[in-house]
């Protein structure tokens, strides 16, 4: 048998063609950098498996294609996916901006509670810099995602980039197990406070006997 | 790359851009002038959804290892009852009271309880305890991706194996003191048949000194029936229950010290004459499934006795992918308007149903046999009107064979469009509007209701439930059994609600001075089944497409 794993959280990477959505899953996957630009065909994915707090969680990473004529394809993944990751080049106005298009492209299509992240990749390229980080985090606290500055080719922010991302998940599957609680409760406890009345009596002697 | 370029295809495009084409009611993703996918390009994604399959796999194997575990808990367990502990039955006792699950609110004792830190808002804030049964369904609904996905994904039940004390040499031991019944209980699951997946149930006799434990065993069955979709976490639906009361239900059971055992057929109302048949050769169907059927002719009585043995391998309906056949026979040709149909009783919630019932045809001479024939199509029965799963004609000829018994392939539903009163309908998602648009096109042979011969119809409409509880109506068409409408009505909804609601539309006769007449009903939902429910769906997955379908009306009212 394959290796057992507690949790299968499916991720996804968007954003423009060649901001190095690739380049980060690859880092992230395989811990390698490839120089050349290759476009990805439609879709792609890559499984990584971490340990988040003692449980061993199955990442599927999704890689779509940023050119627009995969848009098919690839917007049919995003319901499926627990988080994205959207990624921008620094150096790179327009696919900054066009962050808040993916963003309502997310809300058209995954689902609502999705769990959203935005990466500002290639911030190892400092002199050709044209978006500031100052930019990226005050986008970020508009839309309240997290944000990192990451670079796949000098290993930076990536892992942290990943690991965030699926505690993130993990703490809102947490929260959504304990408030699923009370509504459940609540009904019941109407029924409970009538039969503890009835039982009080003989709980109390019998306490009462032990002692 | 250019990225300053006012119309860069490879980037997302601008709001200007996206509005325009949200007009073209194509949707934003459907780029019309990018060049189609290439031979390699298929080709590469292909590969990569089938390594994706394989992930997928893997992972609804470890589902259905989960859902197993958790239904062999269950199946174990003792059920709710006052005073006793859910899984293990232990009565309450003085060092050891029993525990109030915070979940299921069902007392349980200390040893099947565990301890949850408190609560941060809750307002019993004494102790929390968890049943383990609550726990583990928590535990499976956070392992599977339901609290995302709000369902349970899809998954692989493992291997049945008889696990438990009652090897199969005992097994076998037992089959054989059993003697001549043990045969019928055999020769009943032949292969093939839901049955036999599962070793035949056993009963505990009631004797002395087990009493009290037979009634727990009929208790726990009958908890498992009812209150396994309840149990546990709000909105966990488990699929599979009604595998639940097919599996043998003593067989984990650990005390045996003097009880005996009996084999109980597992269906007693099957006729013995049934058993001794020997299979016939297997025919090759279409797809659709077979039916077995055996006729005879009786001369006194000038009958034609139609046995409905079985059928197997039906086509699936529902979203579970079960059926609810039912059989309606016919003799054909017909003698002038006096139709001679018969039906079966319906067999819920499976693709192989065991009819065994008979039928009788009376008046048939036989120079008929010669001349006529005998029409079977099956249906799904459902309460919003009946689809048609597959047919079958066979001569009466056969009676007069010797084997009279006969295994049919059975055909597609003949002519895809429905016939009779009906509704084009075109439903259609939009993600702009964050709505169901619904297109009432035209309604065709609806049944006339007024003295003029004609009807003067109008359509309601609603989803069910929908928070905003919108209703409407289109015009009325004055004297027309074939109205055209044409008319689109908005449901605000979200998709993943749509997956939960139902759209219900109702046809009505305008009436003045008197209450409208009643002309038909449609229900669309991922509760209906056949077509209705591939309309629904299709909505559903390929939202801001127009999805044109006529659906048959039925004549029942239900709202």
């Amino acid at each position: 048998m394959a290796k057992t794993y507690d949790y299968l959280f499916k991720l996804l990477l968007i954003g423009d063609s060649g901001v190095g959505k690739t380049s980060i899953l690859f880092r992230f996957s395989e811990d390698a950098f490839n120089i050349s630009f290759i476009s990805t065909i439609g879709i792609d994915f890559k499984i990584r498996t971490i340990d988040l707090d003692g449980k061993k969680v199955k990442l599927q990473i999704w890689d779509t294609a940023g050119q627009e004529r995969f848009r098919t394809i690839t917007t049919a993944y995003y319901r499926g996916s627990m988080g994205i990751m959207l990624v921008y080049d620094v150096t790179n106005e327009k696919s900054f901006e066009n962050i808040k298009n993916w963003i309502r492209n997310i809300e058209e299509n995954a689902s609502a509670d999705v769990e959203k992240m935005i990466l500002g990749n290639k911030c190892d390229l400092d002199a050709k810099r044209q978006v500031s980080k100052e930019r990226g985090e005050q986008l970020a606290v508009e839309y309240q995602i997290k944000f990192v500055e990451t670079s796949a080719k000098d290993s930076l922010n990536v892992e942290f980039a990943f690991y965030t991302l699926a505690r993130d998940i993990k703490a809102k599957m947490e929260k959504k197990q304990e408030a699923s609680n009370p509504p459940g409760g609540r009904t019941g406890a109407h029924q409970l406070r009538a039969n503890e009345q009835q039982r009080k009596p003989t709980s109390w002697l019998s306490r009462c006997s032990v002692l | 790359m250019n990225y300053q370029s006012k119309a860069n295809k490879y980037v997302c495009p601008n709001d200007r851009q996206l509005s325009l084409r949200a007009k073209l009611r194509t949707g934003w993703s459907a780029a019309r002038s990018e060049p189609p996918l290439s031979k390699s390009e298929r080709e590469a994604i292909a590969a990569v959804v089938k390594r994706a399959e394989k992930v997928d796999e893997v992972e609804a194997r470890r589902v259905g290892r989960l859902v197993a575990r958790l239904e062999g808990m269950r199946r174990s367990a003792q059920g709710p009852a006052p005073r006793t502990c859910l899984l293990c039955g232990e009565t309450s006792r003085l060092l050891a009271p029993l525990r109030t699950c915070a979940i299921c609110r069902n007392s349980a004792c200390p040893k099947c309880v565990i301890d949850t830190p408190p609560h941060r808002s809750s307002i019993y804030s004494r102790e929390q305890y968890t049943c383990i049964l609550c726990a583990e369904t928590r535990e499976m609904w956070k392992k599977s991706g339901a609290w995302f996905f709000k369902s349970l994904p899809k998954y692989i039940m493992p291997d049945k194996k008889i696990t438990g004390r009652y090897n199969d040499t005992e097994l076998a031991k037992t089959l054989q003191e059993a003697g001549p019944s043990s045969n019928e209980g055999k020769t009943d699951s032949e292969p093939g048949s839901p049955l036999s997946i599962h070793p035949p149930s056993f009963s505990r006799q009631p004797s002395k000194t087990d009493s009290r434990k037979s009634v727990c065993l009929s208790q726990d069955h009958e908890w498992n029936e009812t209150d396994i979709l309840s149990h546990g976490v709000s909105g966990l639906s488990l699929h599979r229950t009604d595998s639940l009361t097919q599996r043998p239900l003593g067989l984990k059971r650990t005390s045996s010290k003097g009880s005996a055992y009996s084999i109980r057929s597992i269906r007693k109302d099957m006729p013995k004459t049934m058993t001794q048949i020997e299979r016939p050769p297997t025919i090759p169907d279409a797809g659709f499934g077979t039916l077995e059927i055996k006729l005879a002719y009786d001369n006194g009585t000038s009958s034609v006795a139609v046995t409905i043995l079985r059928a197997r391998g039906l086509i699936g309906m529902d979203m579970t992918g079960l059926s609810d056949p039912f059989c309606r026979l016919e003799i054909l040709p017909r003698e002038g308007s006096y139709s001679n149909r018969l039906r079966t009783k319906t067999v819920h919630k499976t693709k192989n149903p065991e009819f065994n019932e008979t039928l009788h045809f009376f008046g048939i001479t036989e120079s008929d046999l010669d001349s006529k024939c005998l029409e079977i199509v099956l249906f799904d029965d459902d309460r919003y009107g009946c689809d048609e799963m597959g047919s079958a004609t066979v001569s009466l000829r056969e009676c007069l064979k010797c084997p009279s018994q006969l295994r049919l392939a059975l055909s597609g539903a003949s002519g895809s469009e429905p016939t009779g009163p009906r509704l084009l309908l075109a439903l259609c998602y939009s993600t702009k509007k964050r709505a169901l648009v619904t297109t009432v096109c035209r309604g065709a042979e609806l049944p006339p209701q007024d003295s003029n011969g004609y009807s003067d119809p109008f359509v309601k409409l609603h989803l069910d439930p929908d928070p905003y509880h919108k209703k409407h109506k289109t015009s009325i068409k004055w004297r027309n059994l074939n109205p055209i409408w044409n008319e689109e009505f908005l449901f605000e909804t979200r998709p993943t609600e749509l997956s939960r609601q139902n759209l219900t539309l109702t046809v009505w006769d305008k009436d003045y001075g008197k209450p409208n007449d009643f002309l038909g009903s449609l229900v669309l939902g991922a509760s209906s089944k056949g077509r209705r429910l591939k309309h629904w769906m299709d909505c559903i997955k390929f939202p801001d497409h127009r999805h044109e379908q006529w659906h048959s009306l039925t004549d029942t009212q239900h709202l």
